[in-house]
């Protein structure tokens, strides 16, 4: 019954968000090392482990999961058995701070 | 007025190069976000089930969006944790420490990885005969102290 995110969907967004992050980074070594005679430092992408995304994925599915429950207590109270985008709003600056 | 309003995607150097380049992470990007949206709905739905509530598709969205936000966000913390450790490679603890806004939620995170980390010695590795033997000499002392 326990569903969950698949590590390497987590692992592909990872490295998509580190490559930005490198080709920034490049960029501006870049400026600074242009004299060199073409002894670019490429910079090693970041990795992860494979307990690492695991637990990333546990990370997320809790905030999926939390999501869920604070909105769902919202509609609860007001009697309602479907949960709306005016519930989630209301839980949302909490649930921001917390994660 | 000028804010501290993230755009989202680094900003190039100029040039077409670079343009194509962008373009292909949004294209990656938007694949990413389609993937994660449809696993959000069946952790999504599932959960609700429990709960004995349904969920309404602008909701679902909604926490698929927000859910990407936070895996952008938590790759670059954990990224930084690393480097920070001098690390190439991110651990199990740089996204624990990544939660650490709530101790609860960290505690579930530690108990998790404790799990984890208990799971994989008998996967991996084959209980030698020594291991059994030093065993059982470790219960031994308690029995003589009673």
């Amino acid at each position: 019954m326990e569903e969950n995110f698949d590590p390497d969907l987590i692992h592909a967004i990872f490295k998509l968000v580190w490559s930005r992050r490198n080709k920034k980074v490049e960029g501006n070594q870049g400026i600074h090392l242009e004299g060199g005679a073409g002894t670019s430092k490429k910079t090693r992408a970041t990795t992860a482990n494979a307990s690492a995304l695991k637990v990333s994925c546990e990370l997320l599915r809790l905030f999926v999961a939390e999501a869920i429950q604070r909105a769902a207590l919202i509609a609860e109270a007001e009697g309602i058995d479907i949960i709306e985008p005016t519930h989630l709003e209301r839980v949302l600056p909490q649930l921001l701070l917390d994660f | 007025m000028e804010t501290l309003g993230d755009d989202g995607i680094g900003i190039g150097s100029g040039g077409e190069s670079d343009k194509e380049r962008q373009e292909e992470t949004e294209e990656e990007a938007a694949l990413l976000r389609d993937r994660l949206l449809l696993s959000v709905i069946s952790i999504a739905s599932s959960h609700a089930k429990t709960l004995g509530m349904t969920i309404s598709e602008p909701v679902v969205a909604c926490i698929a969006d927000l859910a990407f936000k936070q895996a952008e966000q938590m790759g670059r913390d954990v990224e930084l944790f690393a480097q920070h450790a001098g690390r190439k490679s991110v651990n199990m603890e740089d996204v624990i420490l990544s939660a650490h806004r709530n101790e609860h939620l960290m505690g579930l995170l530690r108990d998790f990885a404790q799990e984890l980390k208990g799971k994989e010695p008998c996967t991996e590795r084959k209980r030698t005969k020594k291991a059994l033997k030093n065993e059982n000499k470790v219960q031994e002392p308690i029995e003589m102290l009673d």
